[in-house]
């Protein structure tokens, strides 16, 4: 940054030398013709023209490339902090939102940066032309350089009314993307309820927006870029007309009127960008803030300061008088007093009507959330003691919405341990019941997918994410729903593997279907955030009418 | 700053298709000649005014100053005042013209290409990428609209400048112009090798911003799942790298420049010191005034600048060119499926009937269909039953002509579909696919989709005839209720509900139904299955069955296997028979008994 400023100093000094430098030339070598004056003036351009193109190079290249720096970093920054926030923070963040800090807050505070060195050069420029002109006619200088202020109030208005417009017009060239995107990606829709007309119809209405916010920018832009130019013809008016009559009076010479003009045009781009740079400055400013928000907001789920390693064991979880609550407003927590023993290796299933409360349970295990009141423990220890990533990787899941990574197949289920080997890769696989299809997709397990990728059925997906958390090997492993998209005539192929990968494992299944209940040793009965029976599938047939009332909802609908 | 385009070798236009384009976009500015009439001419006029500033200088200084006039030098200043002003004004209509003009053009274009896009049957959608339909409406037409609103002017006032400078040093001293333009080739060159450059380097640069950004967005909807696998230093460090990346491709960008612009400014330097070197000499031998030294100064601003500036709005320019090629192609496109010129209407009741049907998803490919003959009497509903990949959702689609068959026919009513008006088609099927699909827009909006003109009351009697009005009623909006802010909220089940209300609201005589293979939360899986059995009352039904009931329930069965029919019947009829249904209906009653 310093090298920038200096170089930007030196070449803003040879830029204002160089009409001074012809000036001379011009007096001395023509007007007076002094011996050698010429040639001498003529090379002074020629070595200060050198020098002033270095710096122009050098002031571009390093402005840039620290403000670049800065954002990159500042990127990076941003990146690692969102990685670790809790869940409760991303739950409450539009993912948009967050990207649009990542990509034009950070732009906006790129540009700001850049225009630092610049901004200096401008200032040394505007200082010492007005300097220069005051010394070879006060009164003219005063004169041209007059109307410049008004430039540079007229160039901070005009940044100040462009940005909002430019901000509205960028807005509703997002609706027409939104819109194309759903009716491509709806298209089937579209076409089968014949609904082509009123899709044109509301693209029109859009365009029409569009249009509406585009002539208004121009109207904006019309309003204020002729005056830009105007302002300096003021200048230069001054120039010709009062310093002409002064050469007229003998008090001025013709090189001085030349003079003044290169300076009047060397002050327009200075003092516009100068005026730019208030409302530019500002706009920074609320970025920086925005990104600055984010960054001070503390993980809220971190190692203790002595967090201890999870001991040696088999996966022993108890749930001692758990309360919990997304929100400390709401009226009723969504788990109250809640207590659950799940021994070393054995299988429950969380059953329960929609919103009861089972996914909760599910992630206050990894301790995505902290509980309220009461504790877990696994093997013996308070959760909150362990370390976190050895709780994390001790215990996998599979989450009720599949999110696969825009990659290999194979890096996906290889996610936990990217060094593992393809037959490692290929028996979770098998256990998932997802080798089959994909040893039948274009490339195998090599096959991208994601957006930009080969696109797989909701099974499918469930699949590959239950191959991933079995590659991982955890000591308690949980199925949030992770079949409920495979199609029910393939559903028993996993369900025998299942049986393979919960041997010996403890295992928490959250599940409506009842041949997956079946799997389980236990089912636990959840509704509005408690425990309401606990026994086997058939005890709990025989013995509970709740129990049956939400097991038939399921059943009534497969029949 | 730069400019930030670059265009991909193979989207660059050809030779002779700059011509053609340009033919093509000035007949769709048809409609609004008198503004662009009004347009060149305050263009022209403004060129005059932009000119007449220096003249009125020179005129100033070689008729004032030289002679000692003082009434030629206020003649100079009013003739000066005057120019400035008339550039003030004339500067303003012409932004106001481009701009409407541009923009109107543009607004015209997303019409057309959309337009067009819908009339699209679904083979061309199988063809293309949705990502590439979606960037010929967004990101092509929006750097055309960046040429409007930004690069156009520029462009035109830039090369203006430029000539009329050329043309004015050449007018007052040639060999001094000659001497000054010296440099001008080398500008040239170095101009040409920097536009490619950079725009090569832009591309690098476009390259690596998405593939941070997507890394970026992907951690973020990702982040529960990295942070359930601990993986969330191993993922900074990838992102780590694509960040890096993005900074050296912004850092040679930065360098190609940084060698450019000295460039430029060194010409224009040198330049001035060829003016007053040799200027002056000629001076002294009385070759040319002082008054031309002090022009020629004055003009050589104007020499460099505009190259400068060209030599970026020249990657504009060529990314606009490849994008409008682009939209032009899309226009050309020909939709797989078209009305024919005497489409006659369908009449309104009527068998559905395929003959000898035959279809292949490309002409060369293998056959999806071979040979289908199918009777559906009006009333009647027919199940599709059979294996993933049979072909059943591909005869649903050829029986609503989402496709043209490559032999045989579709016939309504005795009419072949293929002579059926559009509008007569739109009126008698509905097509209900496998998922429900919202789009932005209140509940209303969504059902009302199927039938624009339907009241709200229309649209409520709609959804409670098949019984789904008081499940959303009972939202916080009711039926205004915002899709998109509930977004996920919305369950699968309930945006089945959507599309069965759709399907109530068009009313119309043949139902297509795919029916969802995953299963829905218990409590809407029960609603789907109610109002899908009121919404087929009455109605000629074809539904592809994934479950039991809905094969039961239905008048007749078609197994499909291997691309064609392999048994029709009534359920019971089939279940005795023993064969391919037998054996489907054995696992599916197996598993729901599990
Ligand atoms: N991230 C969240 N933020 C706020 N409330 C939530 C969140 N996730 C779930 N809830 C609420 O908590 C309750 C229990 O939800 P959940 O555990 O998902 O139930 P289940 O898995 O049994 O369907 C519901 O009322 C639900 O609306
Ligand atoms: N849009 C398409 N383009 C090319 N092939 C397709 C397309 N849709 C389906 N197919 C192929 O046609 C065959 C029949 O598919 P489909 O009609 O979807 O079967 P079903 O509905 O019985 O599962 C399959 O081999 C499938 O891969
Ligand atoms: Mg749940």
């Amino acid at each position: 940054m310093f090298f920038g400023v200096l170089a930007g100093f030196v070449w803003t000094i040879a830029k204002v030398a160089l009409p001074l430098m012809a000036r001379q030339g011009i007096h001395r070598g023509i007007e007076l013709d002094e011996p050698n004056a010429l040639r001498n003036w003529t090379i002074g351009i020629v070595v200060v023209a050198l020098i002033s193109g270095l710096c122009t190079g050098m002031r571009r290249y390093l402005a840039f490339g620290v403000a670049y720096r800065v954002e990159t970093d500042l990127r990076l920054k941003m990146f690692a902090h969102l990685q670790r926030l809790h869940f409760a923070f991303h739950d409450q963040s539009q993912t948009g939102q967050l990207m649009s800090r990542a990509a034009t807050d950070l732009q906006q505070i790129q540009g700001f940066i850049v225009m630092i060195p610049i901004t200096f050069s401008n200032l040394l420029t505007i200082v010492l032309v007005a300097i220069v002109v005051m010394v070879i006619n006060l009164k003219l200088a005063l004169l041209a350089l007059a109307p410049l202020p008004f430039l540079n109030y007229m160039a901070n208005r005009f940044s100040k009314r462009i940005h909002p417009v430019a901000m509205e017009l960028q807005q509703e060239l997002a609706g027409v993307s939104t819109s194309v995107e759903e009716t491509v990606t709806g298209i089937r829709v579209v076409k089968g309820f014949g609904a082509e007309r009123v899709q044109s119809a509301r693209m029109k209405e859009t365009a029409a927006r569009v249009f509406d916010r585009a002539v208004y920018a121009g109207r904006v832009r019309a309003g204020f870029m002729p005056l830009l130019d105007f302002i300096p013809a003021l200048g230069i008016l001054a120039v010709v007309w009062y310093g002409g009559h002064e050469v007229l009076n003998g008090r001025l010479s013709v090189a001085d009127i030349a003079g003044f003009l290169l300076y009047v045009n060397m002050l327009v781009f200075p003092l516009r960008l100068t005026g730019q740079l208030v409302s530019q400055g500002q706009r920074a400013v609320a970025a920086a803030q925005r990104i600055e928000e984010i960054l001070v907001t503390e993980p809220a789920i971190v190692n203790k300061a002595n967090a201890v390693s999870l001991p040696p064991g088999n996966g022993d979880v108890v749930f001692d008088n758990v309360s919990f609550g997304y929100s400390r407003e709401a009226e009723r927590a969504v788990l109250e007093n809640l207590s659950l023993t799940i021994h070393a290796g054995e299988a429950v299933a969380l059953v329960g009507p929609t919103g009861c409360g089972k996914t909760t349970v599910a992630r206050l295990l990894p301790r995505f959330y902290e509980v309220d009141g009461g504790s877990i423990t696994v093997d013996g220890v308070d959760i909150r003691d362990v370390k976190l990533n050895e709780l994390r990787t001790a215990i996998g899941i599979v989450f009720e919405d599949t999110f696969l990574f825009g990659d290999t197949v194979a890096a996906n289920i290889a996610f936990a341990d990217p060094e593992a080997t393809q037959e490692r890769i290929e028996a979770a696989a098998a256990l998932a019941g997802a080798h089959e299809f994909i040893s039948e997709l274009p490339n195998g397990y090599s096959t991208e997918i994601g957006e930009r990728g080969f696109s797989l059925s909701g099974g499918q997906r469930q699949r590959i994410a239950l191959a991933r958390a079995i590659l991982a090997d955890p000591r308690v492993l949980i199925l949030d729903d992770a079949t409920s998209s495979v199609d029910p005539t393939k559903e028993h192929e996993i369900r025998d593997a299942l049986k393979t990968v919960m041997k010996g494992r403890t295992t928490i299944v959250i599940a409506h279907r009842p041949a997956t209940i079946a799997l389980a040793d236990r089912v636990v009965l959840l509704d509005e955030g408690r425990i309401i029976a606990e026994g086997t599938h058939v005890e709990l047939l025989r013995t509970s009418s709740r129990y049956r009332e939400v097991l038939a909802q399921a059943e009534g609908a497969a029949a | 700053m730069w400019s930030s385009h670059g265009v991909d070798e193979e989207d660059r236009l050809k030779k002779g298709e700059t011509g053609n384009l340009l033919r093509r976009a000035l007949r769709m500015l048809r409609p609004y000649r008198g503004q662009v009439v009004l347009c060149v001419t305050v263009l022209l006029l403004w060129t005059l005014a932009t000119v007449a500033g220096p003249f009125a200088i020179r005129y100033g200084v070689d008729q004032g100053l030289a002679n000692h006039n003082g009434a030629a030098l206020n003649r100079a200043a009013v003739g000066f005042a005057i120019s400035a002003v008339a550039v003030l004004i004339l500067s303003r209509a012409q932004i106001l013209l481009v701009n409407r003009i541009g923009e109107s053009f543009l607004r015209d274009m997303r019409e057309r290409v959309f337009d067009h896009l819908m009339h699209m049957s679904l083979g061309f959608y199988d063809s293309q990428q949705t990502g590439k339909l979606v960037a010929r409406m967004t990101s092509d037409i929006d750097s055309l609209q960046e040429l409007v609103q930004q690069g156009l002017i520029a462009f035109v006032t830039s090369g203006l400048l430029l000539i009329v400078t050329i043309t004015a040093l050449m007018f007052i001293s040639p060999v001094l112009a000659l001497l000054c333009l010296a440099s001008l080739p080398l500008v040239l060159i170095a101009s040409v090798q920097f536009q490619r450059s950079s725009n090569r380097a832009y591309l690098v640069v476009r390259e690596r911003i998405g593939q941070t950004l997507s890394t970026f967005q992907e951690s973020l909807s990702g982040v529960r799942v990295i942070q359930a696998f601990g993986r969330e230093a191993a993922n900074e460090t990838r992102f780590a790298h694509h960040n890096q990346e993005q900074l050296d491709a912004y850092a040679y960008a930065v360098k190609i420049s940084a060698l450019y612009f000295p460039v430029v400014e060194l010409a224009g330097n040198f330049a001035l010191a060829i003016v007053v070197g040799i200027g002056g000499s000629f001076v002294h031998s009385n070759a040319i005034t002082l008054g031309t030294i002090i022009a020629f100064v004055l003009y050589l601003q104007n020499l460099f600048d505009p190259v400068q500036q060209l030599s970026q709005l020249f990657n504009m320019l060529q990314s606009a060119g490849a994008a409008l090629n682009k939209l032009f192609g899309v226009l050309d496109t020909q939709s797989p499926v078209q009305e024919r010129q005497a489409a006659v209407d369908l009449p309104d009741h009527g068998n559905l009937e395929a003959v000898d049907l035959t279809f292949g998803y490309s002409e060369a490919g293998p056959k999806v269909l071979s040979h289908v003959n199918l009777v559906v009497k009006p009333g009647e509903r027919l199940a599709l039953v059979g294996p993933t990949g049979a072909g059943k959702s591909t005869l649903a689609k050829l029986l609503s002509r989402m496709y043209d068959p490559l032999d045989g026919s579709v016939r309504y009513g005795g009419v072949d579909l293929r002579d059926a008006s559009f509008a007569s088609m739109r009126e008698r099927f509905t097509v209900v696919p496998q998922e429900g699909y919202l789009f932005q827009g209140t509940i209303l909006d969504n059902v009302r989709l199927a039938r624009p003109s339907a009241t709200d009351d229309e649209v409520a009697a709609a959804m409670a005839r098949i019984g789904v009005l008081e499940h959303f009623i009972g939202m916080e909006d009711g039926l205004h209720t915002e899709v998109r802010e509930r977004g996920s909220r919305f369950s699968a089940g309930e945006r089945q509900l959507v599309s069965l209300a759709r399907a109530a609201l068009a009313d119309s005589e043949i139902l297509v139904l795919d029916e969802a293979t995953s299963s829905l939360d218990p409590g809407t899986e029960v609603e789907v299955e109610v109002a899908l059995t009121k919404l087929m009352e009455g109605k000629t039904v074809i539904v592809i069955a994934h479950r039991l009931s809905t094969a039961e329930r239905a008048d007749m069965v078609a197994v499909v296997d291997a691309g064609g029919i392999v048994e029709m019947g009534t359920h019971a009829d089939l279940v005795r028979r023993t064969g391919a249904y037998a054996a489907l209906f054995g696992s599916w009653s197996g598993q729901a008994a599990s």
